[in-house]
């Protein structure tokens, strides 16, 4: 057991699958020789080698291209898209063949993919480096779109997501690498997908949240508990497919619900939520449902990033709105 | 005599070229202050200064190449910080190589912290422990909805949610009717037609020493507040002359038989009606609430479809409803939706009245005291067993000329020897 950080969290289970399972391999720009921008893949080609750790050029298609076709020959590829926003370039062969092999060959060939990035702002990083595109992703059938919050869920869920036979997009919040550190044991336990994870119990209202934005929601809910207010707080965790009975069975309980994303606001994963506890639950609410998102507007550079992003003042307000409609 | 190396620019750039000095030495600067501009493979950047204080040398002329880490500037006198907020996209860090003690980002500012994340996670399912899978849908909302109920929460659409409260009425009064139990607009509406008419639970009784109401009494006062102020009441008063009926005629299917014959003839007084929309529903089948006096208070079980029944059959249901009804067990559906009234107050005594009409019905036969009546017939004078009978009808929806029919077909029927 140690005390690590997102980041160590994820280099560990790098280190884990790959010295269990001899198929996994690792590409990307910068992470081999440099071991990641943020050193997430630090270490890996020392101990495992040029052949199983890949430097690429800058070339994102490459990257997801390169990593289906080593998918559909056995390998276990675990590709690094340097920061979200770069994830464009490689579109087209995410959702034009990644997503589809399966479909496409009737099961005769999968796609046993992961492809990590950071995910969203707070680090005062250049024009494109902020971006929170889970909902583009999430849109396509076929592609697992995954977001840890903690070191642990880190460790767990990049496990989970390494030996899934399909597709996962794994979105790592940039800003949370190194905030806290979290006892972890190392011991190749994975985490389930698919499920929301129930941070905080509840009975006033039900709060969904996912990434950076649950540090964030955490705390409001604990300022709200010393007005006497309860908050059940989710970590949604897998973002697609989305674990609505969970969310429902919460909601049941509690007659309200928020919903926080630092993604923008128009067609984010929230709507999706609120849709759903609407159709199912709509007799069960309060009080209206309501969303605390990024701006409809081009995510800003530092010095309007904090401006942009939830924070724990807007998520009490939001809260607090449902107790008094 | 302070030194200032080139910092770390970010993004792994380990070298930049100055462009432009902003200051010469001797100059007096102050800490973040600009002081020469470099042009690293990505962008021109400004470098401020650490600290404040007298330029001592400048390492460098424009057009040089400098290392990070590389003696850049001599100060005489530093004071102070840089100030660690710097809004620029690059991180000045004061360690002096992107190799050794990285900051851990090659772009922005990471936030990192000592703290210790202390959690607890559950992953899926209920509070209650259960681990819920992926699509059980329908055992999900199922579950919510008996928990609904049994933990007293409301299951109400938002509409009348909002209607209730607009009303001042507790939701939980209110008898949803909605699929599973929901509590619809019309609920509401229903409740507050009862609620405004005075059943004020917490206004004081203009008398001491009373005791409110419950049960069946309550019911009663609810029900006839309601009739009062919404029926307009009228009563036709007549009498069937039984003097043809042999012996052992069964008074109360002999009424009913002649109610279901009157329905016939008269559909207008088998109907229900809605004041507020002046909305009418013809009934076909007729359902006759009988009036059952139980210690208690009235109770109205009701018979069903009384004309498509034998009179054994009648005579059957209706003993059944008198005994659940005195033994309080009768069951809820015994109770609702009836279409016609009949009070049968003559076994007890009164020979006329003016029963009143229960909406939404829109009809009540009282029939009273049976009694031997000495009438004037063709040559003389004859004692007849007569039957008084008193029909009320709603005047809003039913006419003087259908109820005086109906009477007629009432008396035609109840007149007959068998």
């Amino acid at each position: 057991m140690a005390k690590v950080t997102m980041i160590e969290a994820i280099n560990r289970a790098h280190a884990w699958e790959m010295t269990r399972d001899p198929n996994v391999v690792v590409l990307g720009e910068d992470v081999g020789v440099n071991g990641g921008v943020f050193r997430a893949t630090a270490g890996l080609q020392e101990q495992f080698g040029k052949d199983r750790v890949q430097d690429t050029p800058l070339a994102e298609g490459m990257i997801a291209g390169m990593a289906i076709g080593m998918a559909t020959q056995g390998l276990r590829p675990v590709a690094e898209i340097q920061f979200m926003g770069f994830i464009y370039p490689a579109m087209d062969q995410i959702a034009n063949h990644m997503a589809r092999l399966r479909n496409r060959t009737r099961g005769r060939l999968t796609c046993p993919v992961v492809i990590r990035m950071p995910h969203g702002g707070g680090i005062h990083a250049p024009e494109h480096h902020s971006e929170s595109l889970e909902a583009m992703l999430a849109h396509h059938a076929g592609l697992r779109v995954v977001c840890p919050s903690s070191p642990a869920r880190a460790y767990g869920l990049l496990l989970a997501a390494i030996r899934d036979p399909d597709p996962v997009i794994f979105l790592e919040p940039a800003r949370l690498y190194r905030l806290v550190k979290q006892e972890v044991a190392d011991d190749g336990q994975a985490l389930p997908l698919d499920v929301c994870y129930r941070l905080r119990e509840g009975t006033d209202v039900t709060i969904v949240t996912w990434g950076a934005m649950v540090t964030e929601t955490l705390k409001a809910a604990e300022t709200l508990e010393n007005s006497g207010v309860s908050c059940e707080v989710l970590d949604l965790a897998t973002l697609s497919p989305i674990d609505h009975d969970t969310i429902l069975e919460s909601v049941t309980r509690t007659g309200r619900l928020v919903i926080v994303h630092e993604a923008p606001r128009n067609c984010g994963i929230g709507a999706e939520i609120a849709a759903t506890v609407a159709e199912r639950a709509l007799y069960d609410l309060h009080a209206p449902i309501k969303r605390v998102t990024g701006y409809d507007t081009i995510m800003p550079l530092a010095r309007l990033e904090y401006d942009y992003i939830p924070n724990a003042a807007r998520i009490m307000d939001a809260v607090r709105e449902t107790l008094t409609e | 005599m302070t030194s200032f190396n080139l910092p770390d620019l970010g993004e792994g750039l380990a070298e930049a070229e100055i462009v432009r000095w902003h200051v010469n030495v001797g100059d007096t600067v102050a800490v973040d202050q600009p002081m020469l501009a470099v042009e690293t493979a990505k962008a021109v950047v400004e470098v401020p200064a650490p600290f404040s204080g007298v330029i001592k040398k400048l390492h460098g002329q424009p057009g040089d190449v400098i290392a990070t880490g590389a003696l850049l500037v001599e100060f005489e006198g530093a004071k102070g910080e840089a100030s660690p907020a710097n809004s620029g996209p690059h991180h000045i860090a004061t360690r002096s190589s992107h190799g050794s003690g990285d900051a851990g980002t090659v772009v922005g500012n990471m936030p990192t912290s000592d703290i210790e994340l202390i959690e607890t996670a559950h992953a899926g399912g209920s509070a209650h422990g259960h681990t819920n899978g992926n699509g059980h849908a329908a055992t999900s909302t199922a579950h919510a909805s008996t928990r609904a109920q049994a933990d007293g929460r409301i299951r109400a659409a938002p509409a009348a949610r909002a209607l209730a409260k607009h009303l001042g009425i507790n939701l939980a009064a209110v008898h949803g009717t909605g699929r599973g139990g929901v509590v619809i607009v019309a609920d509401v509406l229903a409740q507050s037609n009862i609620s405004t008419h005075r059943t004020n639970d917490s206004a004081a009784p203009r008398f001491a020493g009373g005791e409110r109401l419950k049960g069946l009494r309550r019911a009663m006062a609810q029900s006839m507040s309601l009739a009062r102020d919404n029926v307009t009441n009228c009563t036709l008063f007549d009498d069937a002359d039984l003097h043809r009926w042999p012996e052992g005629q069964d008074i109360t299917t002999r009424l009913l038989r002649a109610i279901s014959m009157a329905c016939k003839a008269v559909p207008a007084l088998n109907a229900w009606y809605d004041g507020d929309t002046q909305t009418r529903l013809l009934k076909s089948r007729v359902d006759v609430g009988m009036a059952v006096d139980t210690p208690d208070g009235l109770i109205v079980p009701i018979v069903r479809d009384i004309g498509a029944r034998t009179t054994a059959e009648l005579r059957h249901d209706i003993d059944r409803l008198k005994r659940t009804a005195r033994d309080r067990t009768v069951a809820p559906e015994d109770l609702r939706d009836a279409t016609f009234m009949l009070s049968n107050f003559g076994m007890i005594a009164g020979r006329y009245a003016t029963p009143v009409v229960v909406p939404p019905m829109v009809a009540i036969l009282g029939s009273g005291r049976l009694s031997r009546d000495v009438i004037a017939v063709e040559n003389g004078f004859e004692a007849h067993l007569r039957m008084p009978l008193s029909l009320t009808f709603d005047h809003r929806c039913v006419t003087g000329g259908e109820a005086a029919r109906f009477m007629a077909a009432v008396l035609g029927d109840l007149e007959k020897d068998t």
